[in-house]
């Protein structure tokens, strides 16, 4: 017990030894992107912050929180759930594009931080890229279930889907829609006016397989032109920098091999509207 | 608290409702009484702006431009069938390079040359397209280079079937690299 205690005193001691200032502050350096739309002739420039790491919490996004309560009130990010959730604080932070909230501070303090808007994107202010491109493809690919007899109102039942069939969306729907990926990716830097991107086919996909929609054909139809999906050439950025661990290279190529008509949708193991057809029996 | 949430909303952003609520407002401050009578007005109101299917936006927000949408082409040109061809363009080729090498004749030559030519094809092609843009380089020159790889392609395919016919075929040229001594003058 004794021993125990020498310890914890110890290792307490350490602590207040790496904290303290007779070993001077950690002070780590970020180099922010700045741009502001009210001064179009000053160019962009990265402008330096530093911030004490013992007196902030261990992620990119506290840091960023910190310099704008603290230091700079017009440094302008998006952020909302600050646990990975959302998708609004992607970045690129040192060259990788993820989520400020879910990325630790690199705790070598010799270099600093740089941390810029999504990649290849047009800019907002400083942090904030426009997604008004990447929003409107995602709508292109109607992300909803749809049904060839939609229920009339009032009268909607559960429709039914095997536990098999509910699998197959795993992976897919735990996307937020960050755009991490698709800037990621050089296909979508060079044609993303026409080209979809990783994130929406991502998405396309995960509609496509659904075992409960029955707009598969079409859905698939809209895709085969040369640019929607084709213009991926497998370079796989999408699923190297994904923050959530997702596979969007995955999903192209099996929507490229649907596409084919080698591999057809599997028919549901659950017939989807066994509920309604029960309750017209009775 | 229900007006101060109403002023919130974007439906309060036309002038003619601000004007209205203007109005409202400063008659709102008088009599308690005609407060309850001015927010049904104001809820009234609030509901018949919301069902309008655009919603207006805040003149207090300054507006910015975000970029224009240009959506995926609308054109439904297929390119599922030519994907498989490209597919299996490429599966021939890995037993096609090795078999030609180790049996040189004509027909091997033959199929190599066009198999070849058109996977270098398809590979030049993309390249135009992803680096040659009509965004970057305007309408003509991205036309020009599509053109350069038809252009470089058709030659490759001549040269290579000269090579068949009026000499010792494409596999025999590739393996008089090894009959290259060291010091041999040419």
């Amino acid at each position: 017990m004794p021993l125990l205690r020498m310890t914890t005193g110890a290792f307490g001691q350490l602590r207040t030894f790496a904290t303290s200032s007779a070993l001077g502050k950690r002070v780590k350096t970020f180099a922010v992107y700045r741009w502001n739309p009210d001064e179009p002739d000053k160019k962009p420039y990265t402008q330096n912050f530093e911030v004490d790491l013992d007196d902030c919490a261990p992620m990119v996004l506290d840091a960023l929180l910190k310099i704008k309560n603290e230091m700079d009130p017009t440094l302008t990010f998006r952020r909302s759930c600050r646990e990975g959730v959302c998708g609004s604080c992607a970045m690129n932070i040192d060259g990788v594009n993820t989520l400020a909230c879910i990325s630790h501070i690199d705790q070598n303090l010799s270099k600093p931080t740089k941390i810029y808007p999504l990649p290849h994107m047009y800019v907002v202010k400083d942090l904030v890229p426009d997604l008004t491109n990447f929003y409107r493809q995602y709508q292109s690919i109607e992300p909803w279930l749809q049904r060839d007899n939609e229920a009339v109102k009032g009268k909607e039942t559960q429709l039914l889907q095997d536990v098999e069939d509910r699998v197959k969306l795993d992976g897919l729907y735990e996307c937020v829609l960050c755009a991490c990926c698709s800037t990621s990716c050089p296909s979508y830097w060079w044609n993303g006016d026409k080209y979809l991107g990783p994130a929406v086919l991502m998405q396309a996909y995960r509609w496509i397989i659904d075992s409960r929609d029955d707009a598969a054909a079409k859905r698939l139809s809209k895709l085969k032109d040369t640019y929607s999906v084709y213009r991926c050439h497998t370079i796989m950025n999408c699923t190297r920098t994904c923050p959530k661990g997702l596979n969007p290279g995955k999903a192209i190529a099996q929507i490229k091999t649907l596409l084919s008509g080698m591999v057809k949708k599997e028919a549901p193991i659950m017939d989807p509207s066994g509920l309604q057809k029960q309750a017209a029996q009775n | 608290m229900a007006f101060s949430m109403f002023l919130r909303t974007p439906a309060c952003a036309s002038q003619l409702l601000s004007q209205q609520v203007m109005k409202l407002g400063t008659q709102a401050s008088l009599k308690p009484v005609q407060t309850q009578r001015t927010l049904n007005a104001v809820n009234t109101l609030k509901n018949t702006l919301l069902k309008s299917e655009t919603t207006p936006t805040l003149n207090a927000v300054r507006s910015f431009r975000t970029s224009a949408i240009r959506m995926a082409a609308a054109k439904s040109d297929d390119h599922s069938k030519l994907w498989v061809i490209e597919r299996i363009t490429s599966a021939i080729l890995i037993p096609l390079v090795p078999l030609a090498l180790m049996v040189p004749n004509k027909v091997f030559d033959s199929l190599l040359a066009v198999i070849v030519v058109a996977h270098s094809f398809w590979g030049l092609e993309a390249i135009a397209v992803d680096y040659v843009r009509a965004s970057l380089f305007g309408p003509v020159i991205p036309k020009i280079a599509i053109g350069l790889v038809y252009l470089i392609s058709i030659a490759t395919l001549g040269g290579l079937f000269y090579i068949i016919t009026h000499d010792i075929g494409i596999a025999n040229s590739i393996r008089q690299f090894w009959s290259i001594k060291s010091g041999q003058k040419a």
